[in-house]
């Protein structure tokens, strides 16, 4: 019984490890993405979506390359 | 115990295929993120790469930050509305859209009509007098200057330009912010074209743009 508990402690403490380190990492994501966005003319919650695992990052890179940006893009380059 | 061993494999080669996918989409979209605010495509591409060698994700991360921060072409491109004084802006080069400044025929004053938070309205007259105006949450001291009382708004929170019977409106980076129906105008976007636009957001208070 205790190394039951034992180990869902330690389950409990690698979960919230990974999940701390996520938070982490997104942070250092959403802080540039969210300066990117609001300079593109998109809302700068956008940039929550790096909160979402695996796919969060290109969702927020999808909206930003495949779409107009309110605030205007630069013109395309002569060839 | 073989057969085990060949599902691992397998799973690493799934998994290597959905990274290669996930990494050719990342280096497509960044080219394209970075050609919008007006970088060399290469460069978006070379960062995403980047995390294919030794370097791994450090160096693409710096780059994110160095990009967010950093001042774009973009922003140093033509504004839309030349400022008073300024020359016009130049000819568009072949093959691309000429910048809308042809002047407008109809040349009516411009209207700034909202309500405050505090349940007061404010209705603001744009005639055209001075080619400039500043939009300012304090009370009006010069003719130059239109009030929007409002504590969110700042002294002075935007200019106003009036040119060839358009309208185009400059934030000044005061922290309540300045939106053009419902898109963030930033001080290093410049001035931009209002005249087709239906509402300015000052700080909390919302203006409808008409002509009277």
């Amino acid at each position: 019984m205790s190394f039951l508990v034992w180990l869902i402690g330690l389950g409990s403490l690698v979960v919230f490890g990974i999940i701390a380190v996520h938070l982490l990492v997104a942070l250092v994501l959403i802080i540039p993405t969210w300066r990117i966005c609001t300079r593109a003319g998109f809302s700068g919650a956008l940039s929550l979506f790096h909160l979402v695992p695996l796919i969060g990052l290109f969702i927020v890179m999808a909206i930003l390359a495949f779409s107009d940006w309110p605030a205007g893009e630069a013109r395309p380059r002569r060839p | 115990m073989g057969f085990d061993f060949a599902a691992l494999l397998g799973l690493f080669g799934l998994s290597g295929v959905f990274a290669l996918i996930g990494l050719v989409l990342a280096a497509w979209m960044a080219w394209r993120i970075v050609e919008k605010a007006g970088l060399p495509g290469w460069l978006g591409l070379g960062s995403i790469l980047l995390t294919l060698t030794a370097v791994g994700t450090i160096v693409p991360l710096i780059l994110l930050w160095i990009f967010a921060f950093m001042r774009w072409p973009r922003d140093d491109e033509t504004p839309v509305v030349a400022l008073p004084g300024q020359p016009p802006a130049p000819p568009a080069r072949p093959g691309m859209l000429p910048p809308p400044t042809q002047a407008l025929g109809d040349r009516r004053p411009w209207r700034l009509n909202g309500l405050l938070p505090t349940g007061g309205t404010v209705a603001i007259a744009v005639d055209g007098t001075v080619p400039a105006y500043l939009l300012t949450g304090a009370a009006a001291a010069q003719a130059n200057e239109l009030s929007v009382p409002d504590p969110s708004v700042g002294q002075p929170h935007a200019r106003l330009l009036v040119a060839g019977g358009r309208l185009g409106l400059e934030d000044l980076g005061t922290p309540g912010g300045t939106l053009i129906d419902g898109a963030r105008l930033l001080p290093e976007h410049g001035p931009r074209d209002i005249s087709a636009a239906r509402t300015v957001r000052l700080g909390s208070v919302e203006l409808a743009l008409s002509r009277s």
